[in-house]
């Protein structure tokens, strides 16, 4: 194959494919283009190329988050490198020295090449573009904080995650669904209104939906809190076996304790509400807290942990608001401010009651 | 329109397109044909796999471009004997990018987004408006206040820029556009 063989197939290939992308797609354009395809491995070849660049770039959008106004961001836009920015540019601009994209689900593509072949034989005239927007438009990607940890992740559709230490959460974005899996920890979500897209937060057996509010949700196992500061939010449980589906509607200033089959709502004023999300700017507020509960707090965000030696200890109440990254110096609070005595080594600091 | 094996085609072999691009430069002696060898190569490949899946895609893919220089050196019978020896392609494997590693990776955003900000501005508008605001192209024209014929360039010109840059690399993207570029000016002209 000489040069301009080659530049013309590949031309005529983009040609095809931008055709195909437009609304004047037709049965007779689809019918000449599989003859083309047919007439040729080369024609076959480049076309796949083209095809699967463009695929590639719907993760455009995944760059896109975060930059609300219209138009592209001017070159450049994604070469500095975060590191210099600061805290305060990771709402602006994805960081993406932690983002990783997961390889797209090959249980998802392949579900989507079918629905697509079996569209194609049906109708394929009025549905293939159809078809090919809903497949090309899944996003996926991948977040997660470590241990210490605060980590805010904008995503694609203009709703933000605010990620707690040692958490992660995967992300799929499509047209008619916005479905993020908590695997692991607390996210905050602040959801961006799109009433065609319900924005879905699972967590295994129970989905959290919600249209535009805020709220978080944490999960250690399979016991689920969640906690509504704005907005309402509906908690589901995934069925199983025969019963009516569990279901409970979250208004602001809900939390909900969810726990093997059993939810348990209560209602908070929504500022009070708003404390327990405190963690996002590095504090802790704790009101009338058991010790025992404030120590599991600080010790999602610590390697070295806090150990309650003795039930007395762990029964005595707290309040106020701490920094999570300091847990020695809560501990010292503690020794002069209660019967307490504290033992401090490399991996742990044990209160023991005095 | 998504085969097994057109899939098969984009995961294992496109993924490669950089690495063996390199291996053709250093072993044929006419850089400017480099990318016509490509494109014989994955048709060579692609054929071959309709027969059956070969086990190891990329060492399948290196030999087909092995064999494919060695016809052509036959044919031509002006090649030298020297780059022959540098056909083999044993060294290219190591160290590589995995397709694992090339399609999961920030990797892959950093290198999009570097293909994005090569094109042309027009272009570039074009495809972010179709890509990210998920504008028809029709939206689109009316956008940029051009007609959707237009917009329908711009997007076919997007595809095979990104194309070029996001398997072909960086290096290789302007070395393959200094001639199609010129054939690219031509066409619009023509039109």
């Amino acid at each position: 194959m000489n040069a301009s063989t080659r530049t013309e197939i590949e031309h005529t290939a983009a040609d095809w494919l931008a055709r195909r992308d437009g609304s004047a797609w037709s049965q007779a354009d689809h019918a000449a283009l599989a003859d083309w395809l047919d007439a040729d491995t080369a024609h076959r070849v480049a076309f796949l190329r083209l095809q699967a660049a463009w695929d590639e770039s719907g993760r455009l959008q995944a760059l896109g988050a975060g930059w609300k106004q219209p138009g592209p961001p001017p070159r450049g836009h994604w070469a500095q490198p975060a590191q210099a920015q600061g805290a305060a540019s990771i709402a602006l601009a994805p960081d993406l020295r932690d983002l990783k994209l997961a390889p797209r689900p090959p249980v998802g593509r392949s579900l989507a090449a079918t629905a697509f072949a079996v569209l194609s034989i049906a109708a394929c005239a009025l549905f293939a573009g159809w078809g090919w927007r809903t497949y090309t438009h899944v996003d996926t990607a991948s977040y997660q904080a470590a241990l210490g940890q605060v980590q805010a992740a904008p995503l694609a559709d203009g709703s933000r995650a605010v990620l707690s230490s040692d958490s992660r959460i995967d992300v799929q974005l499509s047209r008619h669904r916005r479905l993020v899996e908590l695997r692991r920890g607390e996210a905050i979500f602040e959801v961006a209104k799109d009433a065609t897209r319900p924005f879905v937060v699972d967590t295994g057996n129970r989905q959290v939906i919600a249209v535009g509010t805020r709220f978080s949700v944490r999960r250690d196992g399979n016991d689920l809190r969640v906690v509504v500061t704005e907005g309402t939010v509906r908690l589901e449980t995934t069925r199983t076996g025969q019963g009516p589906q569990p279901m409970a509607l979250l208004p602001a200033g809900s939390i909900a304790l969810a726990r093997g089959g059993d939810v348990l709502v209560r209602s908070l004023p929504i500022a009070d509400a708003e404390g327990m999300l405190d963690w996002r700017d590095g504090t802790l507020a704790f009101r009338d807290t058991t010790l025992a509960e404030a120590v599991v707090e600080f010790n999602r965000f610590n390697a070295r942990k806090l150990v309650v030696a003795d039930p007395a200890a762990g029964a005595l109440r707290v309040g106020g608001s701490f920094r999570w990254d300091n847990a020695e110096g809560f501990a010292r609070l503690l020794e002069r401010g209660f019967p307490l005595r504290a033992e401090y080594d490399a991996s742990r600091i044990v209160l023991h009651s005095r | 329109m998504h085969s097994p094996l057109d899939r098969w085609f984009a995961e294992e072999i496109l993924v490669h397109e950089e690495a063996l691009l390199r291996y053709l430069l250093r072993s044929w002696p006419h850089r400017e044909e480099a990318q016509d060898l490509r494109q014989d190569i994955y048709a060579r490949v692609y054929e071959a796999a309709a027969k059956g899946f070969p086990a190891q895609p990329k060492a399948f893919l290196f030999a087909a471009a092995r064999n494919l220089m060695a016809d052509r050196a036959r044919r031509a019978r002006v090649v030298s004997i020297e780059p022959m020896g540098d056909f083999e392609p044993s060294h290219v494997l190591v160290d590589d990018v995995s397709p694992e590693r090339w399609c999961g990776g920030r990797q892959l955003l950093h290198r999009l987004a570097d293909a994005f900000d090569g094109l042309p501005d027009r272009c570039r508008e074009a495809v972010w408006l179709r890509r990210v605001e998920e504008l028809s192209q029709k939206d689109v024209a009316m956008r940029m206040g051009i007609s959707e014929k237009t917009v329908e360039k711009h997007l076919a010109k997007g595809m095979r820029l990104l194309a070029d840059r996001l398997y072909g690399g960086d290096g290789m993207a302007r070395d393959a556009h200094s001639v199609p570029a010129k054939d690219d000016d031509e066409r619009q002209h023509a039109d």
